[in-house]
């Protein structure tokens, strides 16, 4: 079940231009920056990108930046502090005449994980509370990456880190919930996979004043261990299998955007990655397997009991 | 004392490489330094480490400006004039290449040092039945041309370093039996201490006005002067004929290395694109097959 | 201009308004509170035609005041304290960015133990974080800095944020007589700020805080802040005489009280300097040649001036309210490297360390720095600090110690050594000094 699509029928409606030009050193493959240019190029010209330290803070290593819109890097715990004061700065220079409308820009924030879950929390949710206008993506590679992929709150559940080497055991933060719990106008998950499912919530968050949260599944070929050839494969086994559900909250009112018909065995996620080897050799661990399988069904069950008012 | 600088490409193994050729200097009783340069190493991005080798207590630390031995696991990274790979040549005794004739690329790319030469890739690949980390080759010939390594410290190097890393006792062996073939094929470099320049001229840093003080870049987009296209080990090609123009290809390449022709027709720019190979991933018809870019691998 | 009786921080908050100010992220903390609440009820009674908004923390507070400076908007912000640390972080990030802000340090002793009195441990924790460092000693001198720090700060010889920093109750909760300012005359000294070379705008993008992973690059980021701010001591002795011109008050990067023929000078800092300045009374009215220099801007260092003022006397004793544990006051230390190229440079410098939390200091504990200066030898230790607390206070400790002690250990004695520590570290250093000579 997929819902109807208002913008963009299919990815060739996308637009054809780049914020985000080639050159930059992140690694190959990289699913994070590929959500950062899809989310750019549908945001349009005239945003500034404030980022939190993490792998995307080497996107622009001095005196290089791939970004044709602007960019400040401020700390890993106060990014969406940083969008506050520019936004604020913006709204108050333009009132007092001191610039020009014309000038005004969106302000994107960019963090990972480990700001998003961990450090960054506090920064965050001020800015949702006081209703910034702001838009924030959330490239979740699911670790600190940056300083080589160590466990954050956003660890799933089994998966190996520099820091959880028998796999993490704990369940991640539902960052989601966290955010939509203040009730911020718009909250969504997105994947690279889903171009035009991405596209679509940026088209329809766009007109609501307020904090804009978008939390997507950055598919890490070098963190979760895999050829990055297979990055599109594992961000769409992530959304076949369930582990990763498309969703958003409009005024905290939930609804998924893609339902699977049928959803594959979370293992089929699961095993391609070298963070969950451990889970099949050198020989199964059967009782967290069913776990995760169980946690996944566990989300699922309720939004397959009710009526399709979604489709 | 012997100064070794190890290029390669994120993935090939080089630090593991120097941590090879340190720990069997250790072993073999000598003064030893080794250390990578750490930045943000990426699968194929260029990658340099190095090792010291010493009688005496060694006074010198971090990178290598003038190296006595130079040791490359990939001769492509010799178009990258970022990697650096001949700074300093004047001073080397010797130069390592991956190859099984250094010929062509001494007289391409005007190596001064004598070169010696051995197809690590190959023996790696016959070994071990596909392209993978050089690192035991690459740190045998390096323990060769130093000269003051015997087999014995060399293998109980690789056998400790490889304890470090999650590979099989079977890979193991293999990478032993790539070492010593490695190390029996050369012959021991002739070091010879060249003097290095100790005066260089100093600077007085003036005042610069803000705009320039702080680390503030005003060339917005200007990333795509670095051209990455030099990671790449595989190539994407397109057949035209075969696509169909949906464009996935082009939503999905995380780099953006790739436009659209008036016709919808992707085009590769290889100047950026990293090899990830995503785009040969997504397309629904196979229009996009693999090519090897670098025979390192 | 209107002569009123204000706080310090009712001062800090008039400076601000006076300084016309786009934005101004606050977060409370004792004893700063007063400046935002002050600006917060101005803004809501529409007086303030800048933003107030309220923050999580300091981290954030002072991330967002860099990031609006950054973005070209006149901003004003205050701490103290724990937010001062809480924030050092965005300190470094912010002075990082090269942006001019004004941020007002209310001074208080760091936890642990909290404690709500002031000193200056938490400013000087600060000091080597990129700002322009001036430190006032009354109410009016907390208004005029703020004007001068955005005229300062916002100079593109300098560019980096001013830290003005006020003692916590002394000043913050003590009023006082102050001129305030007409408007008209504050622009006419502080035009509105010109941020052409900064701000993010749709028509010129930029990026900016961008890594910098290769050291020389680095060096040279870093080095240019320290220019700026060298920069900042002629721009500080600009404003001087334009603020003078308009306002008759002067501020010279060190004060000179009575010091013209003063063989001895203490050296002190803030508020407390008042006092001093009323035992240096005491004495010349006994005979003494004593003066006092009062450190004002603290960064930029201003090594050549004390130099100047302190050449050719014969004891110097500076009065810190901080201690830097395992060397001593930390002013002392950096007047000593001050001093140490000057030919006739004072035989007999001491370090004395007192107001620690606020513990107040009297006219015995000047009189003891007087005498133990008086008996002070060439080349006696520098970083032999000592603590300035009267015998009664001290009996008073004991008393709070006792009481807070198991009523079952009784009154079994506890080791104490420290003064045979001081002793041996003492007798170390003659040692030290007899073999070499
Ligand atoms: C206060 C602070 N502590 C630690 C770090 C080191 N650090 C830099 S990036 C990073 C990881 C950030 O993780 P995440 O937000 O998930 O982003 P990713 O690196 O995965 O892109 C850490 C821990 C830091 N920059 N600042
Ligand atoms: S480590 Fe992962 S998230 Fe970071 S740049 Fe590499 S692929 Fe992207
Ligand atoms: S391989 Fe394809 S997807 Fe990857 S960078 Fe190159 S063009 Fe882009
Ligand atoms: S994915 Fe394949 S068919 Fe589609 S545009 Fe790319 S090359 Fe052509």
């Amino acid at each position: 079940m997929r819902v109807k699509r208002e913008h963009f029928r299919s990815p060739k409606d996308l637009p054809v231009v780049e914020y985000v030009t080639p050159g930059s050193p992140l690694c190959a493959g990289c699913g994070g920056l590929t959500t950062l240019r899809l989310m750019h190029k549908v945001l349009g010209e005239n945003v500034v990108v404030v980022n939190a330290a993490g792998c995307m803070t080497l996107m622009a290593v001095y005196p290089f930046t791939p970004l044709k819109s602007s960019w400040l890097y401020t700390t890993m715990g106060s990014a969406a502090a940083g969008a506050q004061g520019v936004r604020d700065a913006l709204d108050v220079l333009i009132e007092r005449g001191k610039l020009d409308a014309a000038d005004d820009l969106q302000v994107l924030v960019l963090a990972g994980d480990g700001s998003t879950y961990d450090m960054g929390l506090s920064a965050t949710s001020g800015a949702i509370h006081r209703g910034l206008n702001f838009w924030y993506l959330c490239y979740d590679n699911q670790a600190y990456g940056n300083t080589g992929f160590q466990m954050s709150a956003a660890s799933p559940l089994g998966s190996r880190t520099a820091t959880s080497h028998s796999g993490a055991v704990q369940r991640r933060k539902d960052i989601f919930e966290l955010w939509r719990a203040q009730r911020p106008p718009y909250v969504a998950t997105v994947s690279s996979h889903d171009a035009v499912d991405l596209a679509e919530k940026v088209e329809r968050a766009r007109g609501l004043n307020g904090p804009k949260l978008f939390l997507s599944l950055a598919v890490c070929p070098t963190g979760w261990g895999f050829d990055p050839e297979l990055s599109d494969e594992i961000a769409k086994l992530a959304i076949e299998t369930g582990v990763w559900p498309l969703k958003e909250a409009v005024d905290g009112a939930v609804r998924h955007t893609y339902v699977p018909n049928r959803f594959r065995p979370v293992e089929e996620y699961l095993r391609p990655q070298h963070r969950f080897a451990h889970l099949f050799e050198p020989q199964r661990d059967e009782e967290l397997l069913t776990r995760i399988q169980q946690n996944v069904d566990d989300y699922w069950a309720p939004v397959l009991a009710e009526p399709v008012a979604n489709a | 004392m012997i100064r070794i600088r190890f290029h390669g490409r994120g993935g090939h193994g080089v630090k593991t490489a120097s941590r090879i050729l340190g720990t069997a200097a250790f072993l073999a009783g000598f003064e030893t330094q080794d250390s990578p340069v750490y930045g943000a190493e990426r699968r194929g991005a260029a990658v340099t480490a190095f090792a010291r080798i010493s009688e005496t207590p060694i006074r010198e630390r971090g990178m290598i400006a003038q190296p006595d031995l130079i040791v490359l696991a990939d001769d492509t990274l010799l178009n990258d004039p970022a990697a650096g790979v001949l700074v300093g040549q004047e001073t080397a005794s010797a130069i390592f290449l991956n190859a099984a004739d250094p010929a062509p690329l001494v007289a391409q790319y005007h190596i001064a040092p004598p070169a010696r030469a051995f197809d690590v890739t190959a023996r790696t690949r016959e070994l071990l039945g596909r392209p993978s980390a050089l690192s035991a080759g690459v740190a045998s010939a390096a323990a060769k041309l130093c000269g003051c390594i015997t087999e014995a410290n060399l293998e109980a190097a690789v056998r400790e370093e490889f304890s470090h890393l999650a590979v099989s006792p079977d890979a193991v062996t293999k990478n032993v039996e790539i070492a010593l073939s490695v190390f029996a094929a050369l012959e021991p470099a002739v070091l010879s201490d060249v003097p290095r320049a100790a005066t260089a001229e100093m600077a007085r840093v003036p005042y610069v006005d803000p705009v320039l003080g702080a680390s503030t870049v005003y060339n917005s987009g200007n990333a795509e002067q670095r051209h990455t296209g030099a990671w790449r080990v595989e190539r994407p090609v397109i057949d035209a004929g075969l696509c169909t123009r949906c464009g996935l290809c082009f939503v999905e390449c995380p780099d953006g290395a790739m436009s659209l022709d008036a016709t919808g027709l992707p085009l590769v720019d290889y100047d950026h694109c990293k090899g990830c190979m995503i785009c040969s991933h997504v397309c629904p018809v196979d229009a996009i097959t693999h090519q090897p870019e670098t025979a390192a691998w | 201009m209107s002569r009123q009786l204000l706080t310090g921080n009712a001062a800090a908050a008039w400076g601000a308004r006076l300084a016309d100010v786009d934005y101004i992220p606050a977060f409370p903390i004792t004893p700063q509170t007063e400046i935002i609440e002050t600006l917060a009820a101005w803004s809501q009674a529409g007086e303030l035609p800048g933003r107030f908004v309220t923050f999580d923390g300091e981290h954030s507070m002072l991330t967002a005041a860099g990031a609006a400076a950054a973005a070209g908007a006149r901003t004003f912000t205050a701490t103290s304290s724990q937010g001062l640390l809480f924030g050092m972080e965005s300190l470094y990030t912010i002075s990082g960015w090269r942006v001019p802000l004004v941020l007002v340090n209310v001074s208080r002793g760091l936890s642990a133990p909290i404690t709500l009195g002031p000193d200056h441990n938490d400013v000087l924790a600060a000091r080597d974080a990129g700002f322009v460092q001036i430190h006032a000693e009354t109410c009016q001198e907390v208004l005029d800095s703020i004007l001068m720090g955005y005229r300062i700060a916002e100079d593109r010889r300098v560019s980096v944020p001013v830290l003005v920093n006020l003692d916590g109750f002394y000043l913050s909760f003590t009023r006082e007589p102050v001129d305030v300012p007409d408007e008209a005359a504050v622009r006419e000294f502080l035009p509105p700020f010109d941020f052409e070379h900064l701000g993010f705008r749709a028509s010129r993008p930029i990026a900016q805080g961008v890594a910098v992973l290769e050291g020389a690059t680095y060096s040279h980021f870093r080095y240019q802040m320290h220019r700026a701010i060298q920069n900042a001591a002629a721009v500080h002795a600009e404003a001087t005489v334009e603020f003078s011109r308009l306002f008759g008050r002067s501020y010279a990067a060190i004060e000179q009280y009575r010091v013209e023929d003063a063989d001895t000078v203490l050296v002190m800092a803030g508020s407390f300097a008042a006092k001093g300045k009323a035992a240096v009374d005491q004495w010349r009215a006994d005979g003494r040649r004593v003066g006092l220099l009062r450190l004002r801007v603290v960064r930029p260092f201003p090594a050549a001036e004390l130099a100047a003022a302190l050449s050719g006397r014969r004891a110097v004793g500076v009065i810190d309210q901080n201690l830097s544990p395992g060397v001593g006051g930390i002013f002392c230390q950096e007047l000593a490297a001050a001093l140490y190229s000057v030919p006739d440079r004072p035989p007999v410098l001491r370090s004395f360390v007192t107001g620690l939390g606020g513990k107040d200091i009297s006219q015995s504990e000047f009189d003891h720095v007087l005498s133990v200066l008086d008996a002070a030898q060439s080349g006696d230790p520098v970083t032999d600090t000592e603590l300035l607390m009267t015998a009664a206070e001290w009996q008073q400790v004991q008393g709070r110690l006792a009481s807070a002690r198991r009523p079952v250990e009784d009154n079994a004695p506890l080791p104490t050594d420290s003064d045979d520590v001081r002793a041996a570290v003492r007798a170390e250093f003659e040692d030290a000094r007899g073999g070499v000579s």
